[in-house]
């Protein structure tokens, strides 16, 4: 439907409710053809930062750029962005078909146009049949993929998705994301997603930018962020994380308790980030380095792996194991010792690990 | 705090009920009236209080006919005699005898006590036109002296009039005229003063009200409403036309009062001297009709036994009035109130066509003039029709005489007379227009 | 939750604890039945009635429609209830936009004084824009010297038409902004984010979602202005049927059973157009707002904008305010005749009427305030019958309620007198006469209002909410007094407000049940005063008191519901 996808540029982005900061200075480039997702928790400022872009909410300082044009002085309806509304806002006061053709009669299309424009939209969702419908007699996933066909029956440059999954039951969620993507595939165009899910964001998106407070923590590849994050925050947001506080010396890392990781790290206090799968746990084996004594304390089965609460360090890591029938899993109270892959450890650069503000 | 504010009302109820026993009289007068009478009558009766409901004279009919079943009425208090004859007919007045020294039986030749008792005049009204003086200034219009004037054709939309159904007092300024002049000659001249009406009031009081305001240049209306205006301050003078009847308002106590000493007391009081003088108050100005008050009456008030006062008072008839009651009330909004606009437009037509063809001076056009007049002025129906009880039965509420044959409901003859009525002043207009179309 | 457009309903039917609340029920209806259904009945049987023999008969409306005039009389109240509606519409439809699309100053002046309309008491109001609009009133004394020509505002129907869409319009402006105010902020989002945007955007999404809130709106207005008397009354219109009708009931001696099937008329077309309005709503409730708010995005004003804006509210509130303004001018002036303005001004008037008010006010305060409390708690109890259990036939108390609606105030008040006259309670003498039923009849007429408001809160009190309650140990009767009652506060307050601030200035069937000076309310106390030429200035000074005493209340209700929604908008209601 679009080949021509553009880029989305924002340029020190900062936006406020009245006194409170809610965006501030987002830089970040979104490729043609891209699909981008937001993730952050809940107040992070994702959606703010995507009703930014489709032109809702108090206006921001700073630039907009898409394929290459300042959007931020414009109106909404002036941008040519397709939105889906977490609500879906269909109107209920129209029917399907009407609730697809309306973009199509704003934008003053002929009107022969418009009927096969809006059956081959709902045709694209799987909807046709029910197109003369209410909205009020759809269920929650149908009125999802109408209000998808209602935006990109316009054609527009980019598609902006607001959580447009989290209202429905999860084995649909699965199954509509994967719909989701083929059709941005398919198409082909530039699109923003926005959730709180990192599952979602991880299945979905080429590249995506982690928001908290405000502020784009990090930007890449699901797989970059969740190997090499840069704060504690990204860490802790995607994936389980042990993050622990020591200190780089010539040796190598020391960790609270004394154990000393051999990798090297700038000197000074450090934090680094041990996913859990990166430890790997055994029986009591004389202390050396790379390895810490440990107890259990806690033990959750999850079936292909298992999950142990272990203390150890000075604080409590989490350690898991791949489940195998055979092995007896390690009881509470058993006395372990925890070794490290230094490969597997990623030295934060910020110590403190907070987040600027 | 809820409970207390609910409780009050009625411990003031009961503290009421334990002190003298209240009169409570159903009246049509203002409150401008009543809040003197009521001073005075409390402070020459110490034993007795006042307690006043106001509704207009017909809804009062109607209130007492509504609870005759079990009446808490003393007095029925209101201008319009034929009010009092419904009432009596209807038994809801009671007989009695009150002290009536000075007054005479006879004002005006109409006469002022029902000769049975049930009923007695306390006031004399005469009927007149009121004006508002800015209003004729400002439009250079002329004072009115007789109601012929009020016929002219620069009074086109000046006059004011409120329905004799809906006003007694109206109902009696109609009847005085068809009695003075006879029925088709009374019915032309009120269709002539009809046809420059802006308005058809529905409360008497509406037009007084219209007059004072400003709305209207002239209404009819009974004295005290002209009297009072004038003396509250509004720039407004009466007129008593020579054809004019004095009538009395009337007061009377109601069958099965519940407290008959207390509305004997208040009707001895209004006849007496001191009852008398209150009527004399600039906001009520009504006539007294005990002659030796007038003694204390101010400078130019009206006085209807002197010599002078309305030469061609007529010998009201009670009688035919009170038989043909409702039937002249239907008859005057059939033809007049519910097709003001039709009436309107036929003689504005009339009076083009005349100012367009001045005293007769083309023949031709004049007879078409005349023919829209007669069709203007014709009436369904006769005196005689009128008279006849078989069609006078259509409108009445009481089937006191079951041997009395009707002639029909009441719906199909007004029916039929608007029919009748519509047509006639449609063809009129239509004749009007060809004859002030002709050069 | 799952999040549909379309609103949430509770899953009923659901009987937990049905005999307290049947029973609560059944009284109701009684009541209804007792000071509604049947005095109505004693009133319109009389259509049905041949006057001579007594016998049942349908002569009567075959006499109605044959005649001319009462054809007329009836095309010409169609025509005058519909057209007040579109005059009223375009007075209520910028006002609503502009309060609740825009943030600025205005919007409070318009949400404090639109209701001001409503509470006019009769008689006073018509004297009022006779003085101002009439045809030697102030505007056209002014037109005619300054331009030579008048118009004809208070003439005929137009007259009816302008001076009833003055007064009635507040009750579209009331539902229309409520309903827009409950639109979610996405609805029109969407659409803009479609293309849509200015008088398209509102004609095309916000106008249609706001539509059952106009269409509630607008039909009370066609109802309202098709039952109404007093205007055409004053303004001696009388080929209507609503004039026809009163006169031929209250005319004397007449017994003429057109005035009844008069009234039967208007009943049976107000509760015709009350079922069309019922039908056209129905599966059409659109409030959109998801999760506790949201509502349409305010917009600020340029400060063009803001000039432009404040002279249509000046213009539009100077209109529907006239006969308040008009009404003060009469209460200080001296003689005002076939002038502009007073000749002078005084404070006579209020010395005048001072001496008295006290018994009308302290009347007034009770019967209305008694009336809007038998109001909010029939209405609350209604409200919970309908919305929240599965008794059969809890649809008709609803019905019930509302067909109070249809019922002129005359009608009610005759069939009072009718009916409890006879009745002696020891103590109090005949029923009919006794101060309660005044405050009773009040409740009857004003009910509807309360019980929409009463039904809009509870509207919005999550069932889960209540569920919460009755889950942690709290019964059916407890949850509901500690639970949703609390959380109506601000809508039943609403209706409270509505009942009181009407019913203050009620007049037509009052004035058939006051049975003495001592029993009257302020607008009787208006009534009498009005009634002698020295009396009108009293008459509009007491007409001043009694609006001062209205809004006040009004007001000081409005602070209490703003505080509650504040305090509301704090906890989660919302339904997730």
């Amino acid at each position: 439907m679009n080949e021509q996808s553009v880029g989305i540029r924002i340029e020190d982005l900062h936006l406020s409710f009245g006194d409170t900061k809610v965006l501030t200075g987002i830089d970040m480039e979104i490729r043609a053809g891209e699909f981008f997702a937001f993730l952050g928790p809940s107040g992070s400022g994702k959606s703010t930062l995507l009703r930014a872009i489709a032109g809702f909410g108090p206006a921001p300082r700073g630039r907009i750029l898409i394929g290459g044009r300042d959007v931020a002085g414009l109106p909404p309806w002036k941008r040519d962005v397709g939105m889906v509304f977490q609500s879906y806002a269909l109107w209920p006061h129209l029917s399907v078909r009407r609730n697809v053709a309306f973009g199509l009669e704003e934008r003053r299309v002929p009107r022969r146009q418009i009927g096969p424009k809006v059956e081959a939209a709902l045709d694209l969702v799987g909807l046709l049949p029910l197109a003369d419908r209410m909205p009020s007699q759809l269920s929650g996933g149908q009125q999802q993929r109408v209000a998808l066909a209602r935006t990109v029956a316009i054609e527009p440059k980019v598609l902006l998705l607001d959580e447009p999954l989290s209202n429905l039951d999860a084995g649909l969620r699965v199954q509509t994301r994967r719909e989701l993507l083929a059709l941005q595939r398919k198409l082909g165009l530039t699109t923003i997603f926005v959730t709180h899910d990192q599952e979602e964001a991880n299945t979905t998106s080429d590249r995506m930018a982690v928001l908290d407070a405000g502020v784009i923590q990090q930007i890449g590849t699901p797989q970059a962020l969740y190997d090499r994050p840069v704060n504690r925050f990204v860490a802790r947001f995607l994936g389980t994380a042990n993050i622990l506080q020591g200190e780089g010396t010539r040796e190598g890392f020391r960790l609270p308790g004394g154990a000393t990781l051999a990798l090297t790290a700038p000197p000074g206090p450090r934090d680094i980030v041990l996913r859990p799968q990166a430890i790997r746990i055994g029986p009591v084996e004389p202390a050396s380095r790379d390895r810490l004594p440990g107890v259990v304390r806690h033990r959750e089965f999850l079936g292909s792996q298992v999950r142990y609460f272990v203390d150890a360090a000075d604080t409590q890591l989490v350690v898991d194991t791949l489940h195998i029938a055979t092995r007896p899993m390690l009881e509470p109270g058993a006395a372990v010792s925890l070794a490290v892959d230094p490969e597997a450890v990623v030295v934060l650069e910020e110590s403190g690990g907070r987040a600027p503000i | 705090m809820l409970r207390t504010a609910l409780l009050l009302p009625v411990l003031g109820l009961m503290a009421g009920a334990a002190g003298a026993a209240p009169v409570t009289v159903v009246t049509s007068f203002p409150k401008d009236m009543t809040d003197p009478f009521k001073a005075a009558f409390e402070a020459a009766q110490s034993d007795h209080t006042l307690e006043i409901v106001n509704r207009n004279t017909n809804a009062g009919v109607s209130f007492l006919q509504e609870t005759r079943g079990s009446n808490t009425t003393d007095i029925f208090w209101a201008s319009a005699p034929d009010a009092f004859e419904v009432l009596k007919n209807d038994g809801l007045l009671a007989p009695i005898e009150p002290n009536r020294e000075g007054i005479p039986d006879e004002i005006g030749g109409y006469p002022m006590n029902d000769p049975e008792g049930h009923y007695f005049g306390f006031a004399a009204s005469g009927y007149g036109i009121m004006y508002n003086t800015r209003y004729i200034e400002a439009n250079d219009l002329p004072v009115p002296a007789e109601w012929e004037d009020l016929m002219a054709p620069e009074m086109n939309g000046h006059v004011a009039m409120s329905s004799p159904s809906r006003s007694g007092t109206t109902h009696l300024t109609v009847e005085t005229v068809l009695q003075g002049d006879g029925w088709d000659e009374g019915w032309a001249k009120w269709k002539w003063i009809a046809g420059n009406m802006n308005t058809v009031t529905e409360r008497s009081f509406g037009v007084p009200e219209a007059v004072n305001s400003g709305a209207a240049g002239y209404g009819i209306v009974i004295d005290f409403f002209g009297l009072s205006s004038k003396a509250t301050g509004f720039p407004v003078e009466l007129v008593y036309p020579s054809v004019t009847a004095i009538v009395p308002a009337n007061v009377g106590m109601v069958a099965n009062a519940p407290n008959p000493e207390g509305a004997a007391a208040f009707v001895d009081f209004v006849l007496s001297p001191e009852g008398q003088q209150v009527l004399l108050e600039p906001a009520i100005m009504r006539l007294p009709v005990n002659e030796a008050v007038y003694a204390d009456a101010p400078e130019g008030f009206p006085n209807p036994f002197a010599e002078d006062f309305a030469p061609d008072a007529i010998a009201f008839d009670v009688d035919k009035s009170g038989a043909r009651y409702n039937l002249v009330n239907s008859l005057f909004d059939v033809m007049i109130t519910y097709r003001l606009n039709e009436l309107r437009e036929a003689v504005a037509a009339v009076q083009a066509a005349e100012a367009a063809h001045p005293e007769g001076a083309n023949p031709q056009a004049q007879a078409l003039i005349d023919e829209a007049r007669a069709l203007i002025e014709a009436t369904p129906i006769t005196e005689e029709q009128a008279a006849d009880p078989a069609f006078a039965g259509v409108f009445t509420i009481v089937r006191d005489a079951e041997d009395v044959e009707v002639v029909g409901r009441q719906a199909e003859v007004e029916r039929d007379w608007d029919a009748a009525v519509v047509a006639n002043y449609a063809r009129a207009r239509e004749l009007a227009d060809q004859a002030a179309a002709l050069n | 939750m799952t999040v549909t457009t379309v609103s949430i309903r509770p899953r009923l039917p659901r009987l937990s604890r049905p005999s307290a609340l049947a029973v609560i029920g059944i009284l109701i209806a009684a009541f209804l039945m007792m000071f509604l259904i049947l005095p109505v009945i004693q009133v319109i049987y009389v259509a049905f009635l041949d006057p001579r023999s007594g016998a049942l008969t349908l002569d009567n409306f075959s006499d109605f429609f044959a005649s001319p005039l009462f054809r007329e009389s009836f095309w010409n109240s169609l025509y005058v209830a519909a057209m007040s509606v579109v005059f009223a519409t375009l007075i209520a439809l910028p006002l609503a936009y502009l309060t609740t699309r825009f943030d600025f100053a205005g919007s409070a002046v318009i949400q404090s004084l639109g209701i001001i309309p409503l509470i006019m008491p009769p008689f006073v109001g018509a004297v009022a824009m006779q003085l101002l609009f009439g045809r030697n009133g102030t505007v056209n004394l002014l037109l005619n010297d300054w331009f030579g020509f008048k118009i004809p505002f208070m003439e005929g129907l137009n007259g009816v038409i302008f001076v009833e869409s003055i007064h009635y319009f507040p009750f579209i402006l009331i539902n229309l902004s409520a309903s827009l105010r409950n639109i979610d902020r996405s609805m029109e989002e969407a659409a803009q984010n479609l293309g849509a945007s200015g008088m398209r955007l509102f004609r095309r999404i916000v106008f249609p979602l706001a539509m059952p809130g106009y269409i509630a709106g607008a039909a009370l207005v066609f109802i309202k202005v098709f039952d109404d008397l007093g205007t055409p009354l004053m303004l001696n219109v009388k080929a209507m049927l609503a004039p026809q009708a009163y006169m031929r009931i209250t005319g004397v001696g007449i017994n003429d059973p057109m005035g009844y099937v008069i009234s039967f008329i208007l009943i049976a077309f107000s509760v015709l157009s009350l079922w069309l309005s019922f039908l056209v709503m129905r599966g059409r409730d659109y409030a959109t707002v998801q999760k506790g708010g949201g509502g349409l995005a305010r917009r600020q004003l340029s400060p063009w904008e803001r000039v432009a804006a404040w002279v249509v509210i000046l213009v539009i509130l100077g209109l529907v305010l006239a006969p308040h303004i008009g009404l003060m001018l009469l209460s200080f002036g001296t003689i005002w005749s076939f002038s502009p303005l007073p000749d002078a001004f005084t404070l006579k008037h209020y010395g005048t009427v001072f001496s008295q008010a006290g018994q009308y006010i302290t009347n007034t305060l009770l019967y209305a305030g008694g009336a809007a409390l038998i109001d909010i708690l029939i209405g609350t109890a209604v409200a919970y019958i309908v919305l929240r259990t599965g008794l059969p036939g809890r649809r008709w108390l609803d019905y019930l309620s509302t067909a109070a609606l249809a019922v002129p105030g005359v009608v009610l008040g005759i069939g009072y007198l009718r009916m409890f006259h006879g009745v002696h309670l020891p103590g109090v003498g005949p029923l009919a006469s006794w101060w309660v039923m005044i405050m009773i009849a009040l409740a009857i007429r004003r009910l509807p209002y309360a019980l929409r408001a009463c039904m809009a809160a509870l509207q919005q009190v999550s069932l889960s909410l209540e569920e919460a309650a009755e889950n942690l140990g709290a019964s059916k009767a407890r949850s509901i007094r500690r639970i949703v009652v609390p959380l109506m506060t601000g809508g039943i307050l609403a209706g409270f407000v509505t009942s009181f601030a009407t019913a203050a200035v009620e007049l037509s069937a009052t004035i058939m049940l006051v049975s003495g000076e001592r029993d009257a309310p302020l607008s009787y106390g208006i009534y009498l005063f009005m009634q002698s030429p020295s009396g009108r200035g009293a008459g509009a000074a007491l007409g001043i008191i009694a609006v001062i005493i209205v809004a006040l209340a009004t007001y000081i209700s409005q602070r209490v519901i703003e505080r509650d929604s504040h305090l509301r908008g704090a906890r989660p209601t919302g339904s997730h």
